[in-house]
């Protein structure tokens, strides 16, 4: 669990402030990275399938509890709206998945894509939260804990897929909402989400990360006509647990395609490290500054001084 | 039917499995209705008008692989089965199960080997078969086209008579 | 005040009255003048009136924010989650504090003691400016009531804001502990003066720590956003970097920006020692701050080599960022190279003022503006920026009152007789 122990270390980083802490430093980065938990589940999105039928958002709601929507689900309206100018529709505190039509331009079948969170590998949501609300459970979800959420939504902010929404309107008990992969309900006792398990089409197949991963890459090569030779999630951000293939190029599909292949954490890494440099240097540096400025000069203030030959500093 | 134990939602269907009427499948001896209705909860059944769709395809193969004893369609199926034997077991659920991922069964789809590694579950076998044909033939592709919605189908999908109230609706949107 | 001079009454500047009786703190709240003189002086200012106006619209909001959620004075947006309480009163207003460890460190560090006529002030500015960025905060936090959960009940210490949010509060603490020294002096009380004054040094050693981390560690923050903030205001390697170093200009400028407001609306509050001194020092701090934005400016494109994104100049966000270089780092910098050259007081003054609003643009821009460019653009409700502005007021109006009691801009007479 090498993981693990990096986490602990960028823990020491972030909070303490002794030398002691520089150790661990440079073995813990070395360790590499965490390519999740080994036997995690995943679910292997197949795009080519998806008929957009609406039926894994009423799955969704239904299992997770959430409010009527403000349209029937067998509604296909809802894949002409627009928000905003140009936005699709996305997840929001009421609806934890959502199923998006793109017009592709080699077709004139276009694509659906179906929206949650992807239940990252290092998800980002989790390594910015300051409370660390977020868990990633050994089964491969990420779930949540509202009883410490402070409410500053950076999670919202750091989450690459635009995925967890805040329930702003609740003035006593605001709290995030997401997709947490059944984890209560259903993962936790090895059976497939709501979702997964409604779907006509089979879209998502479900089954341990890695081998589904292997699945995904024969699904390509068996058919190389058909798909792109590319599983997003595979290594996007460090790798997702719902991962996709798909017969369009992905960016025509509305995903990030410019994404980093490294965890978002990573680039934080650079900053979080030079933190113990700082908290042990930065003393000793400027107490020895404040020892030559002061030497030999009179420890009185505030008199003397030649209003001419002020420096900046 | 609607089947009452809530616990066991889909999307469309139960997990139980009832046996479609095809039971004795003997080349060129099939039956001329199917009534396949093991999964039917958020829809009625669907009476599948066989002996049309015998018609209307190429071969047997077109839907069921190489069981049938006649030639194999599919290039990857036909590295190994001639399709010269028929098979004892022809329906589609004899092969595809309707759970493939229950806590028991989790290592379906089995990775590391290379063949029926990657089976699509019985309601999925239904639906990629009929849809992917009617998608390029210009078959009903709508979901009532086959099967009529029951009522705890509209109550899943809030619609027909639960469907939102008007109200609901502007509540909902806040942008 | 002026009008009050003229009959010759003199505001409480020293610890003991002209008899040498001691004054009571009553009398120093009012600063030396009778209920009625005090009343007669605030009505006839006319920035109270103003300040009424404000606060009679704004605190009715705030109490409506917390009554009605969030959601009843923001968009409620999903894909804005900070919207103006961060983008402008945790990320403006930090850097623009960053006045406090600047000038302890001078003074203190560096033994320029010819600078402490501004230190307090300076340490002052910090202090509130980091007071208020958590007003901001609580106000747009969803659960401010938990706002202690990251120190003492529930540690995400992997998380940037989580050092952020410790070394605020540390910091914060080490403020009121550096800007205590005026506060006991002011109330008399010696034996906590000196206590403090012997920590000095460990106070500022912790300030220059807890200020390098978390400024830096502010442009950190967006770090968890590649993609989102568009890449000309975005740089994995240096954002800290860039974010710290700009917080020295931000810091000193708007050290220079209140003292030149003060020396114009308080100027009887003003002894005679920061009176002579302030031309010269402000001139010594436009020389600070012009070498801390030439080093910005440096790292800024260096940032931009580095990541190779030149192309984006040639776009409409490059042409937005050439604005918020040319107009706000570039001309501030001529303007107070200029005026340091030929020691001309004002001109430093206007070059420190275009700083601080380049501050604002750039954060802005981090936070809010360019988040989100390929996504769309939102415009914050109304009401956060009647909020925001009300904020602001609290913050103006808390400061003016420091300044008129505690001995900020001046020395108690008694002391400075010692
Ligand atoms: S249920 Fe399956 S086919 Fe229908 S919209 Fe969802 S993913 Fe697509
Ligand atoms: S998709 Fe977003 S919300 Fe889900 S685990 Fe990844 S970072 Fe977190
Ligand atoms: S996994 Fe569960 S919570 Fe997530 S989208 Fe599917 S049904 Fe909803």
């Amino acid at each position: 669990m090498s993981k693990i122990t990096r986490r602990k270390f960028l823990a020491a980083s972030a909070a303490g402030g002794t030398a002691i802490m520089m150790a661990p430093t440079k073995k813990a980065f070395a360790a590499g990275s965490f390519e999740g938990f080994p036997d995690g589940m995943g679910v292997l999105v197949d795009l080519t399938r998806c008929v957009g039928c609406r039926t894994c958002e009423a799955a969704c709601n239904k299992e997770q509890k959430l409010p009527e929507p403000a349209l029937p689900f067998d509604d296909y309206s809802v894949f002409d709206e627009i928000h905003h100018g140009n936005q699709k529709r996305r997840t929001t505190d009421k609806a934890y998945t959502i199923v998006n039509r793109y017009d592709l331009k080699d077709s004139d079948e276009p694509l659906y894509r179906k929206i949650q969170c992807n239940h990252c590998n290092e998800p980002a949501c989790l390594t910015s939260c300051f409370v660390n609300a977020y868990t990633k459970t050994p089964e491969g979800a990420v779930i949540y804990n509202s009883h410490v959420c402070v409410g500053c939504r950076n999670c919202m902010i750091a989450c690459p897929f635009h995925i967890p929404a805040y329930t702003y309107h609740s003035v006593l008990n605001p709290v995030i909402k997401k997709c947490i992969f059944c984890y209560d309900t259903r993962l936790k006792e090895g059976r497939p989400p709501a979702c997964v398990e409604s779907c006509p089409q089979q879209v998502m197949t479900f089954g341990k990360r890695k081998d589904l991963m292997v699945i995904a890459h024969e699904r390509i090569k068996k058919n190389p006509d058909k798909y792109i030779d590319h599983v997003y999630g595979e290594k996007e951000v460090g790798g997702t647990g719902w991962f996709y293939i798909s017969s369009a190029p992905f960016e025509e599909a509305g995903f990030d395609v410019h994404l980093p292949k490294k965890p978002i954490i990573d680039n934080v890494k650079d900053f979080l490290a030079i933190v113990p440099v700082v908290l042990t240097v930065w003393p000793a540096l400027f107490t020895g500054f404040h020892l030559l400025a002061t030497k030999g000069k009179s420890h009185g203030h505030g008199d003397d001084h030649s209003h001419d030959e002020q420096e900046g500093h | 039917m609607v089947n009452a134990s809530k616990q066991l939602i889909t999307g469309l269907g139960v997990l139980l499995l009832f046996s479609v009427l095809s039971v004795s499948c003997y080349a060129m001896d099939y039956p001329e209705e199917v009534e396949i209705d093991s999964l039917a909860n958020l829809y009625e059944p669907v009476i599948f008008d066989h002996a049309m769709h015998v018609d209307a395809t190429e071969g047997c193969a077109e839907c069921h692989h190489h069981t049938t004893g006649t030639p194999v369609l599919n290039a990857y199926c036909a590295k190994c089965h001639t399709g010269d034997v028929e098979m004892d077991v022809v329906a589609c659920q004899d092969c595809h199960s309707a759970d493939p991922v229950s806590p028991e069964n989790l290592h379906n789809p089995k990775p590391g080997y290379s063949y029926h590694n990657d089976q699509p579950n019985l309601k999925a076998a239904y639906h990629l078969k009929c849809l992917g044909c009617h998608r390029e033939v210009d078959g009903p592709t709508g979901c009532e086209d086959c099967h009529a919605k029951t009522e705890a189908g509209d109550k899943f999908y809030h619609s027909g008579e639960f469907a939102p109230k008007e109200d609901a609706q502007h509540g909902a949107e806040h942008e | 005040m002026k009008k009050l001079e003229t009959f010759g009454i003199k505001p409480h500047d020293a610890s003991l009255k002209a008899d040498g009786e001691k004054w009571s703190i009553m009398e120093k709240l009012l600063l030396g003048l009778t209920l009625d003189q005090y009343i007669g002086q605030a009505i006839r200012n006319k920035l109270n009136w103003f300040f009424a106006i404000i606060f009679a619209i704004g605190i009715p909001v705030i109490i409506y924010r917390f009554i009605f959620s969030l959601g009843a004075v923001t968009h409620a947006s999903y894909d804005y989650p900070w919207g103006l309480f961060l983008g402008f009163g945790l990320f403006c207003m930090v850097p623009l504090s960053a006045s406090g460890f600047m000038l302890g460190t001078t003074v203190e560090v560096f033994g320029r003691h010819d600078f402490e006529p501004i230190e307090r002030l300076a340490l002052l500015n910090g202090l509130l400016g980091y007071f208020f960025a958590v007003v901001y905060l609580l106000v747009d936090l969803g659960q401010p009531w938990r706002l202690s959960y990251p120190m003492v009940y529930s540690f995400g210490p992997a998380a940037v804001l989580f050092l952020v949010g410790w070394h605020v509060a540390t910091y914060l603490s080490v403020q009121v502990a550096e800007v205590s020294t005026a506060f006991f002096e002011w109330i008399g009380f010696q034996r906590g003066y000196d206590f403090i004054r012997k920590g000095t040094i460990g106070l500022t050693v912790a300030g220059i720590i807890l200020s390098t981390l978390h400024q830096g560690a502010l442009g950190a923050l967006f770090l968890y956003a590649p993609g989102k903030v568009h890449p000309l205001w975005y740089s994995a390697p240096f954002q800290w970097i860039l974010f710290f170093i700009s917080s020295i200009p931000a810091g000193l400028c708007m050290v220079i920006c209140v003292s030149t407001i003060v020396i114009h609306t308080m100027k009887w509050r003003c002894d005679k020692r920061f009176i002579d001194n302030l031309d010269w020092i402000t001139i010594a701090l436009a020389k600070g701050s012009a070498m801390g934005l030439i080093t910005y400016l440096i790292m800024k494109f260096i940032a931009i080599a580095h990541d190779n994104e030149w192309a984006y100049f040639f776009t409409g966000w490059g042409a937005w960022w050439w604005f918020e270089i040319l107009g706000f780092v570039i001309l501030p910098l001529v303007i107070l190279s200029y005026g340091i050259h030929n020691k001309l007081v004002g001109l430093c003054r206007i070059g420190a003022f275009l700083t601080v609003l380049g501050i604002l643009l750039n954060r802005l821009n981090t936070a809010l503006i360019t988040f989100n460019w390929q996504l769309y653009q939102e415009i914050p409700h109304y009401l956060e920026f009647v909020i925001a502005i009300t904020i602001f007021a609290i913050y103006v109006a808390t400061y003016r009152f420091i300044l008129a009691r505690l001995p900020i801009l001046y020395k108690f007479r008694s002391q400075a007789e010692e």
